[in-house]
Parts: C-alpha cells; sequence; structure tokens
C-alpha cells in the first residue's frame, strides 16, 4: 500500500461489509483541530478522515483525552474557543460545512445532523419547560405553528419512551431523572429527521441499569428512520453491540479502522488490542488487579516525530522506527485501516 | 410556600429590631455631648445639665431604649433638636425626594448594567470587555462624593450642561401639586412638561453619579454570570439544535444572568443610601441623605436612629421581595413543584 497523502478511507471500503455502494451522507477529509491554550498548542484532532453512510452505525472509541469529543464538536463546528478547526472538510452531501457563517452552519445543526451529549443533568435549560425547548428545537427548522409543534414534540415524546407527554411535556428539566432527559434530548435531536445523528457518549453519565435502555431506543430509533449513527464512546461493550464499523481513536489520529467483526475477532493494531485486554469479562475475571494499559496517553500539544503509541506500546518500545517515524494510514488484507508499522497482515498477529 | 413567608418575615423582624438596638446604642457611646451640641459653647453647665434632663440623656440606656420604642410604637419618631421639628414632619417632608433619586439611580444602574455587560459578552471582539473592566474599576475606586464635586465643577460650573447645586428645581420653576412627592412624577401627572424637564435636568447628574458604584458592581456580576452561563452544557446543547448565536443568547443565556442580577440588586439599596448621603449634600439636595450627613455631624440622635430604622426596613423588605420573586422565578426553588 502506498504512503501518500490520498489515504485510503476505511468506510469506503464497508462496502465488503453488506453497506452499498453509494455516496456517502457524511465525508469527513483530513479534518485537524487544535486548541490554542496559554500553556501551548493542542492538537486534539489530528487528520482524521472517514466517510458515514446511510443506515450505518460508525463507533469511535478511545481513551479520555483521545480528541473522540473535539472531534464531534467539530463535525458541527461547535469547537469551544479557544479551539478551533485548522485543516481539513467535512462535507454533508455537495454542502462543505467547515468554514461556514452562524447563519450557515446553524441550518445544519439539527435539521441534517442531530447530536446527544454525554451529559443529560446539564444539557436543558433549567429555567423553561421541556415544552418550551423541545417547541423551540423544532420551529428553528419547521415553519409550524407553536401549538403544532407542540404536538409533535409529544408526539416524539411517546416515541423516546415518556409516559403521559401529554402532561410531562410541561415539567421542568429537574422534574425528569437522568435516563428520562437522555431520552428527551433523544427525541429533540431526531425531531427534525436529520440524516445524521452523532452521540456523544451519550450513556456515561447514567446508571448502568438505564445505560442500555437509552442504547436500544438510540438504536431502534436509527434503524427506523433509517439514520446513519455516530457512536463516540470509551465502551468496547456498545462498540460490540451496536456498531457495524470502528475507527479506534488514539492522541488525535484514527490508528485502526475496521468493521466491528474484524476489530473485536482479530485487532491489527496493538492499541486496540490492548483496548480489548482490557474489557473486563464478569464471567472469567479473576480477584486481584484490573488489566490496564501502562504508562498514559501522550500530550496532545507535543507533535512528536514517531509512533504516539510508542512509549506504551509492547511491541513498538524497543523499535528505533517506531521513535522517529510515524506510521502511515495503510490498509491490510482484511480490510482494516491501520497506522502501524508492525500491524500484521494476518489478523490476530499484531502484538 | 406560607409558612417559608412567615418565616422570612420573623427573620425580617428580628433584623429591624436588632439594627434599632444597635443604632441606638452606637450613637450613644460615640463621643460628644448632644446637649452641648444643641445648646451651643455658650451655654452654662446649669443649662446643659438641664438639656439632658429634659432629653432623658441621664437615665440609663434601657430606660432610654424603653422610651424610644415605646413612642415609636405610637408612631412618634422623637423630636429632631438641631432642626427644631418633628422627625416625622421632617422625613414626610425629604423622603419623597430621596426616593426619586433613589429609584432612577437604580435603574440607571441596573439598564446600563446590563447593556454594558450584554455588550462586553456578546461582542466577538475583545476591547468592549476590557473597556467595561477598566470602567467599573473606576467606577468601583472612586468615592461618590469626590465624583460628585468634579462633575460639578467641570459639567455644570465650567461647561454649564447641568444645574448647579440648586437642589431639586431651578429657582422660579413651578412647584407641582404634591401627589407623591416625586417632582417628575408629580409634573406628569399634572402635564406640567416645563416642571418635568426641569426636574428631570437636576436628577440626572446625582442620580448617575450615585448609581457608579452600584453599575460597577452589577455589570462585573452580571458579564462574569454570562460567560458562565455561556460555559454550560446547554447553550451548546440549544446551539446544536440549530438556535443562532442571538436566540441562544436572549433565550437561555441572559435569563440566567438576570435570575442573578436580581439578588445582588437587592442588597445594592444599602449601599445607594450610604452612596447618597454626601452627594445629596454635595448637590444640595433637599433629601434624607443630606439630612442625615447634617444630623451626625449635630449629634442630633432621634434622626439618625430614625433614618438606620428606615434603612433597616428598606433592606430587609426589599431583599425579602427580591427573595421571593427569585423563588416565583426559579422552577428548581418553585415550592409545590411536582
Amino acid at each position: 500500500m502506498s504512503h501518500t497523502n490520498a489515504l485510503p478511507f476505511p468506510s469506503r471500503s464497508m462496502a465488503r461489509d453488506g453497506i452499498p455502494d453509494q455516496a456517502p451522507v457524511l465525508s469527513v477529509n483530513g479534518l485537524t483541530t487544535s486548541f490554542y491554550t496559554a500553556s501551548g498548542t493542542v492538537h486534539a484532532v489530528r487528520d482524521v478522515s472517514f466517510d458515514l453512510y446511510k443506515r450505518q452505525r460508525l463507533a469511535i472509541v478511545g481513551e479520555s483525552g483521545s480528541g473522540k469529543s473535539a472531534l464531534a464538536m467539530s463535525l458541527v463546528g461547535l469547537v469551544p474557543p479557544p479551539g478551533r478547526i485548522v485543516g481539513g472538510s467535512v462535507k454533508l452531501g455537495g454542502t462543505e460545512l467547515v468554514g461556514l457563517d452562524d447563519a450557515g452552519i446553524s441550518k445544519i445543526r439539527g435539521r441534517d445532523i442531530g447530536l446527544v451529549f454525554q451529559d443529560p443533568m446539564a444539557a436543558l435549560d433549567p429555567l423553561k419547560t421541556i415544552g418550551t425547548q423541545f417547541v423551540e428545537t423544532i420551529r428553528v427548522h419547521q415553519d409550524v405553528s407553536a401549538k403544532v409543534a407542540r404536538r409533535m414534540a409529544c408526539e416524539l415524546l411517546a416515541e423516546v419512551g415518556v409516559n403521559d407527554p401529554g402532561r410531562r411535556i410541561a415539567d421542568y428539566p429537574h422534574q425528569y431523572s437522568g435516563g428520562m432527559r437522555q431520552r428527551v434530548l433523544i427525541a429533540m435531536a431526531i425531531a427534525n429527521d436529520p440524516a445524521v445523528v452523532i452521540a456523544d457518549e451519550p450513556t456515561t453519565a447514567l446508571d448502568v441499569t438505564t445505560q442500555a435502555q437509552v442504547l436500544d431506543l438510540l438504536a431502534k430509533i436509527c434503524d427506523e428512520r433509517g439514520n446513519a449513527l455516530v457512536m463516540i464512546t470509551h465502551n468496547l461493550g456498545i462498540v460490540e453491540e451496536l456498531c457495524d464499523s470502528v475507527n479506534v481513536m488514539y492522541a488525535g489520529r484514527f490508528v485502526e479502522s475496521s468493521s466491528t467483526r474484524s476489530l473485536f475477532g482479530a485487532p491489527a493494531h496493538p492499541y486496540s488490542k490492548a483496548l480489548l485486554d482490557c474489557v473486563i469479562d464478569p464471567a472469567t475475571a479473576k480477584r486481584g488487579a484490573l488489566p490496564a494499559i501502562p504508562g498514559s496517553p501522550p500530550d496532545l500539544s507535543v507533535d512528536e516525530p514517531g509512533c504516539p503509541f510508542v512509549s506504551r506500546c509492547p511491541i513498538g518500545r524497543d523499535e528505533l522506527r517506531c521513535a522517529t517515524e510515524r506510521p502511515e494510514a495503510r490498509t491490510l488484507a482484511g480490510g482494516a485501516v491501520v497506522r502501524c508499522h508492525f500491524a500484521s497482515d494476518t489478523p490476530g498477529d499484531a502484538a | 410556600m406560607i409558612s417559608t413567608i412567615f418565616k422570612r418575615l420573623g427573620v425580617a423582624l428580628a433584623t429591624v429590631f436588632g439594627a434599632s438596638i444597635f443604632a441606638f446604642i452606637l450613637l450613644r457611646k460615640i463621643p460628644g455631648d448632644p446637649a452641648r451640641a444643641i445648646a451651643g459653647d455658650a451655654a452654662t453647665d446649669d443649662a446643659i445639665a438641664a438639656l439632658r434632663k429634659s432629653m432623658g440623656l441621664d437615665d440609663n440606656l434601657f430606660v432610654q431604649y424603653g422610651n424610644y420604642m415605646g413612642s415609636l410604637l405610637r408612631g412618634d419618631f422623637g423630636f429632631s433638636y438641631s432642626t427644631g421639628n418633628s422627625v416625622g414632619s421632617l422625613l414626610a417632608q425629604r423622603l419623597p425626594a430621596t426616593i426619586e433619586l433613589g429609584l432612577l439611580s437604580v435603574i440607571i444602574a441596573i439598564v446600563a448594567a446590563v447593556l454594558a455587560a450584554s455588550i462586553a459578552v456578546y461582542s466577538r471582539r475583545r476591547w468592549p470587555d476590557r473597556l467595561l473592566r477598566i470602567a467599573s474599576s473606576l467606577a468601583m475606586g472612586s468615592p461618590p462624593f469626590w465624583i460628585a464635586l468634579l462633575a460639578l465643577l467641570v459639567l455644570s460650573i465650567q461647561l454649564g450642561i447641568f444645574p448647579g447645586p440648586e437642589g431639586r428645581l431651578s429657582p422660579g420653576t413651578l412647584r407641582p401639586p404634591n401627589v407623591t412627592g416625586m417632582f417628575t412624577v408629580d409634573a406628569l401627572l399634572a402635564g406640567q412638561w416645563g416642571t418635568f424637564a426641569n426636574a428631570g435636568w437636576h436628577l440626572i447628574l446625582p442620580a448617575t453619579i450615585i448609581a457608579l458604584g452600584p453599575f460597577a458592581f452589577l455589570s462585573r456580576l452580571y458579564r462574569n454570570q454570562l460567560r458562565g452561563t455561556l460555559r454550560e452544557t446547554f447553550v451548546t446543547v440549544a446551539q446544536s439544535h440549530g438556535l443562532r448565536r442571538f436566540p441562544v443568547y436572549s433565550r437561555h443565556v441572559a435569563p440566567h444572568g438576570l435570575l442573578a442580577l436580581l439578588p445582588a440588586a437587592s442588597l445594592l439599596f444599602a449601599d445607594l443610601l450610604a452612596g447618597s448621603l454626601l452627594v445629596e449634600k454635595v448637590f444640595g439636595w433637599p433629601g434624607i441623605g443630606s439630612m442625615t450627613a447634617d444630623a451626625i455631624i449635630q449629634k442630633d440622635f432621634a434622626v439618625v436612629q430614625a433614618v438606620l430604622l428606615l434603612a433597616a426596613i428598606l433592606y430587609v423588605v426589599v431583599s425579602l421581595v427580591a427573595d421571593l420573586i427569585m423563588t416565583a422565578a426559579d422552577p428548581r426553588t418553585r415550592v409545590g413543584a411536582r
């Protein structure tokens, strides 16, 4: 595989995994986002590219601080200052989103791309009723009366499992539990029927018992409506259950992109393998130390020349090449795209 | 809700009662003899002793306080020796002038603070925020009476834009019929446009100067509140739903700022009274402030006590009302919410 800038995009190879060959709904190319802080420039998202197709469920996994959320926010132009998109492109259909002004990107947000956030407890304005916020969300994009919008909101609330929506819609956020708020937020995110739903760790702040319900709901809704889903998470269990393809993110880059089946069956990148080794199976777990990846994620304000995983990598630690030469993306025989000098073409042989 | 109100009323009463004791004892313990102040330096010791007796100053503090509270409950605020009037009639005469000035100050302070802070936070440029920081530091750091003197010198005497320290109306201006005692309001009610303009003209400068300190405080508070709210997740969520910058700001950011502004603004009433003391004096404003400034110098107990009590009542009532509004405005504190 050539080491040119024309990267072989992982999701295009998804066609082999049952996704029909069609134009992507969302196409991301070389997206780069940096935060310009007083103590230095943090390169949170570095040269990220992927395509997203209708009905596809794409996962982006990685540790805290790997740039997952910054990537999600970059897709809709909501990178908080002092961060900003430095380069690359996000194309929705034929529309370039990077560089749109407030008016332009506001038309896209909610209507074409819906977002579900991590902390449902903080995601609703505490001073306004659910109804007020919901009606507002609908009427931003749809030219309907407040009355009609309210009826639509009630239907959506019923759809996501809010009991007695006619009465509950008049309640304030603090009168909802965390799980219920996340249902409301999911309903709001899909209220204008976006083609793409981005869920940024939608269950991290929830009780374990409600996590599964919310995930099932998200999956059901995307199935029924045919949305594409980008699931950002650090929970590999969610990925295995919900998503058909995975991008493993490390230090702002996608280090491995493949189908869920292939990643879980035979992880190619040593980091992917290490991540999978950290998944605890309650059935087989032994007492004692929990599995962990030694070391900590690299400082994103330093742009080191080699592989960012080198100091924690079981195979690369002694290799001069890993420390000095950044691995470019290459496609393995199995279809996975990986950024590692030593990832083997033979599945499961990586480490 | 009802029990909350009663609890608050109890606390309010205790506060006022405490303030009355505090003022009473403090005034009697500061050095200087009020009888001497009233009778003058030329008075004989005998005359002063007689005056002290008639004023009840020789009784012990408890008896004095009992007498004071007794007459207070009958609506008698005591007698002002320095002016020869009952304190009650003095208050009735001067209160409207101070209320008019104070209300305008409050309005100026709040409106200016909200506008300035909104612009500073909403603007994509940095200089409005820097300007506000500098302006509020200056306003906070300068004593109001000094600004008052400076403003009189430059704006009134040098440039002649504003009237001099001549009180509430220019000499010879028709006084409006007494309804509220506030000249601008009364003039409007009577349709006396000339008087309204003249009274307003006299109000603006002292009101603005009194408003400076509160403006500085409120604008900083509001600015910080807005900036804090802008970092809240629900603001990002509203944006992610497609709301543009201004609607996000006006519907989801500003209300949180205003909610924080309310209790702070109520706290400022005390500041306002203190600020008006010397500013009224400088502008020859015939209100409570200048009266109090004179009374303190003259050791005119009855007047100072009455004003302190009034201030305590005002403070307690305003914060009580602000609390009730807050409770009603914030759904999270609304009692009885399901």
